[in-house]
């Protein structure tokens, strides 16, 4: 997936100069850390522990310590805060962020991630990532990575890999098994 | 006889991953710790070459394990390497205060890491 992809939905006012902006290459131990985080998630023996996980790879892996989970509520077709960490999500308006079309994008199973970078005012707009968490062809929540500690500046190209590795793995983990049969369809009237 | 990496952190998945790389990377032993208190214990037990430790851990944190082992005949100059997502300088002075030898910040890069540890163990 190309991260980049979704930056033109951005405002005018927020976008930011993206040219200074680029993924660095991916890490050669990325994958000593993806085995680590797979096995976390998959070893996981419940619910919350599989949360902790999650809590544990944003924070030792991604360098985020601000983060949120929303959950697809099928009959409703809408996005509830179903867990946040660092962060109060109880007003956050996600679909305000995203825009309509970003958030049909991450409903289709895209990652939606936007890099530091300094706008046009010369503020630095902070990197986040919302990652799509899938399971059967199906977005069932949205990972919100909200704020990168001071030390980590931005996304890397290694972080994608773990972004993939928890869009298609964490679903089992955090929710156990789940009916297809009221999925909500992709990309179509999600309310956030 | 390889030299042995006493790993502490309360997060399994950073365990994890360290553990990994110490015994795929490196050619140390690996023995691990949950907690500031069980470092304390382990270390006067399995006399490591080197602590490698998170700070923000329940029962007992890094700093206070830290002053404890400096505090010990038996684990006074065992070499700390501190490990946390606390990047202010005002925390990393606190760190020094306790006794540690080095600092390090998460998300942890496995090279410097090694790096490092090379530095205190040599290859």
């Amino acid at each position: 997936m190309n991260p980049n992809k979704n930056e033109k939905d951005q405002g005018e006012k927020t976008k930011p100069e993206k040219s200074e902006a680029k993924l660095s290459a991916v890490h050669p131990m990325n994958d000593v850390r993806l085995r680590a985080a797979r096995k976390r998630l998959a070893e996981s023996r419940d619910q919350e522990d599989a949360i902790d996980g999650l809590r544990e790879i944003a924070a030792n892996f991604l360098g985020s310590e601000e983060i949120g989970l929303f959950k697809v509520e099928r009959r409703s077709a809408t996005l509830q805060v179903f867990w946040s960490f660092g962060i109060d999500l109880e007003k956050y308006d996600l679909r305000r962020v995203l825009g309509d079309a970003g958030l049909q994008r991450v409903m289709r199973g895209e990652f939606h991630v936007e890099l530091a970078a300094r706008d046009r005012s010369g503020t630095m707009a902070k990197a986040q990532a919302f990652i799509p968490i899938r399971v059967s062809g199906q977005t069932v929540a949205i990972l919100a990575i909200l704020r990168l500690l001071p030390q980590k500046v931005n996304f890397d190209a290694s972080d994608m890999a773990l972004f993939q590795l928890l869009s298609d793995e964490a679903a089992g983990p955090l929710f156990g098994p789940i009916d297809d049969s009221k999925s909500v369809p992709e990309g179509s009237g999600i309310r956030a | 006889m390889s030299k042995k990496i006493l790993v502490v952190d309360d997060s399994k998945t950073a365990l994890m991953m360290e553990r990994e790389i110490l015994e795929k990377r490196t050619s140390y032993q690996c023995v691990t710790a949950c907690d500031g208190q069980d470092a304390v214990e382990k270390a006067q037990h399995e006399h490591p070459d080197l602590v490698l430790m998170d700070v923000v851990m329940p029962r007992m944190n890094g700093f206070e394990a830290c002053k404890m082992m400096r505090q010990q005949s038996a684990t006074r100059e065992i070499p700390i390497v501190l490990v946390t997502t606390r990047s202010e300088e005002s925390y990393m002075e606190a760190g020094f205060q306790s006794g540690c030898n080095d600092y390090i910040t998460k998300p942890v890069d496995g090279a410097e890491l090694v790096a490092l540890l090379q530095s205190y163990l040599g290859e």
